[in-house]
């Protein structure tokens, strides 16, 4: 039987998909490198595609595909974990368009793949079952997970975030890197089948972002992260998008009013997971309320909402959420959803609060190890909060959170342990305890 | 955290800073907020990765630092970024002879 298939260029010959420095990369010519590259790619059932720009992160995942080789993408590239990766993914190699990058032993350096020395090459339908690419979760709780990814999903995924966010025309400006899942669906995958294209200069400092809107045509998409927003609001002067996109922590809704003010914009946030890639989003300063794309059906049967989309696996969300007229509120991720005293609470709602503290610069609870089998336990939390005393801080939390929630320890430090994108995985924030409380006794 | 409680950059002070040195050093203390001595970080020292052990994150926040301080802004495109960022001594040479102020 033959399934539905789904062309691997969805926009027309002429139509701009990426936008570099020295102008735009087409719809035609991406595919002729493409399919250039593929004739070179050695044999494999699976690549570890380190490419750091991003049309050229495109042109390796697509000439993959034309071998039915399925992309690996990972954030962790230490040497140990890329030796992992090789004896996980037999016959696994590498592809790089950086000479000075390392890989794998099995590597494929690639070359510049403009011009393109092939002209008219074809626009191949590809399987939707077809397997694209296998992301890895970071983690907040140790080892690596593989999640796969069918090429219709990642398809039907692009046009429903194209129409949700209305971005036909846009210049996507994206200051995330494209091999983590977030960067690879809006500034890598999204020009493929939606009707924008993906800066592919660099976009990271204020004078990067300036010189990126300059060279490319708006109205501008700006895809961030709420750390790399507050720092571009603080540091520099009013960039002219027309969006702002950001996802991977939650935005501070006074952040985001503050952006909208100041830069005369729209901020929206996307709701998404590794596991299941981006699924709804939101105005930030509208309110708490998240509206599915296109095509994403959620399920609630008892605290476990199921997430389906085209050609993905139904999978569990791991927070959960209030369902209401086909869009929802989340009320906190399950991890996060912890019993104090025998009464619930959500972390981030907590850390929301103690983030919002007058001379709070950062901060975060922590569920000790035995919060629910130790009936005395109690919360811990951490803040950066220089010149501010202990005691204040507790005073301003007492006003909003009922006591049985304040943090038995309230540990002052000089930064929180975030990773790269901002995000705090629990075990790096644990071991900020002093030994004698980072556990049972 | 995790920055250097390291004892060897702690007791390599006086790390043989020059003025101009000693001032960004004091910048990327506060600007970072480091827990080390301004003056305890040595010229040479590696300032991502191992060393002092910053990472993408700082490198934002360090940039507008400087940009507010010397008026010198950095981009992702400077061919020699990777030597720029490799030390306190590469980053102050780059400074002084780029400042705006």
């Amino acid at each position: 039987m033959v399934g539905p298939s789904i062309p691997l260029v969805g926009r027309a010959p002429d139509a701009a998909l990426f936008r570099t420095p020295d102008g735009a990369v087409t719809g035609q010519a991406f595919l002729d490198a493409a399919h250039e590259l593929a004739d070179r790619l050695p044999e494999g059932g699976f690549v570890l595609n380190l490419c750091r720009q991003r049309s050229r992160f495109c042109v390796a995942f697509a000439a993959a595909l034309l071998r039915r080789q399925v992309n690996l993408l990972t954030s962790d590239r230490s040497p140990e974990r890329l030796a992992a990766l090789a004896g996980e993914y037999p016959g696994l190699y590498s592809v790089s368009d950086d000479p000075e990058a390392g890989g794998l032993p099995r590597h494929h350096a690639m070359e510049a793949p403009w011009p393109a020395r092939r002209r008219g090459s074809p626009n191949p339908d590809l399987p939707a079952g077809q397997q694209a690419a296998i992301v890895f979760t970071s983690g907040s709780t140790g080892r690596p997970a593989a999640h796969a990814k069918r090429w219709g999903a990642l398809t039907d995924r692009s046009i429903a975030a194209g129409a949700q966010f209305g971005l036909a025309g846009h210049t996507v400006v994206g200051t995330v890197p494209p091999r983590h899942m977030y960067g690879f669906e809006t500034t890598v995958l999204l020009p493929l089948h939606a009707d924008a294209a993906s800066w592919c200069g660099p976009a990271f400092y204020p004078a990067d972002i300036r010189a990126a809107l300059a060279a490319s045509p708006g109205p501008h998409a700006l895809v961030t992260t709420p750390l790399q927003l507050r720092a571009y609001l603080d540091g520099m002067a009013p960039p002219h998008v027309a969006m702002v996109v950001s996802a991977t922590a939650p935005l501070d809704p006074a952040l985001a009013a503050e952006v909208e003010r100041r830069w005369n914009t729209e901020v929206r946030e996307i709701y998404g997971a590794t596991e299941v890639g981006s699924i709804a989003s939101r105005r930030t300063i509208e309110g708490d309320t998240w509206t599915p794309y296109p095509g994403i059906a959620l399920s609630a049967e008892a605290d476990l909402v199921t997430v389906a989309a085209p050609y993905a696996d139904p999978h569990p969300l791991s927070d959960s959420i209030e369902l209401e007229d086909g869009r929802f509120r989340l009320l906190g991720r399950h991890a996060d959803l912890v019993k104090v005293g025998g009464r619930r609470v959500s972390l981030s709602w907590l850390n929301s609060v103690l983030t919002r503290i007058d001379g709070v610069q950062d901060g975060a609870f922590l569920a000790p190890d035995d919060l629910a089998s130790r009936p005395g336990a109690r919360l811990h939390a951490f803040v950066v909060a220089p010149g501010r005393p202990v005691a204040g801080i507790l005073g301003a939390l007492r006003r909003e959170v009922d006591p049985l929630f304040l943090p038995r320890k309230l540990i002052q430090v000089d930064r929180l342990p975030r990773n790269d994108l901002g995000k705090l995985p629990r075990s790096a924030l644990a071991q900020l305890l002093p030994e004698r409380s980072a556990g049972a006794p | 955290m995790h920055l250097p409680s390291n004892a060897a950059l702690r007791t390599a002070a006086p790390a043989g800073q020059d003025p101009a040195e000693r001032e960004l050093a004091q910048l990327l203390v506060t600007s970072l907020q480091l827990e080390v001595e301004p003056g305890d970080i040595a010229p040479d020292e590696r300032l991502f990765g191992e060393g002092l052990g910053l990472d993408s994150i700082d490198a934002l926040e360090l940039s507008l630092a400087i940009s507010r301080a010397y008026g010198l802004e950095l981009k992702s495109d400077d061919e020699n970024n990777h030597q720029i960022f490799a030390s306190l001594r590469s980053l102050s040479r780059h400074i002084q002879s780029h400042r705006a102020r």
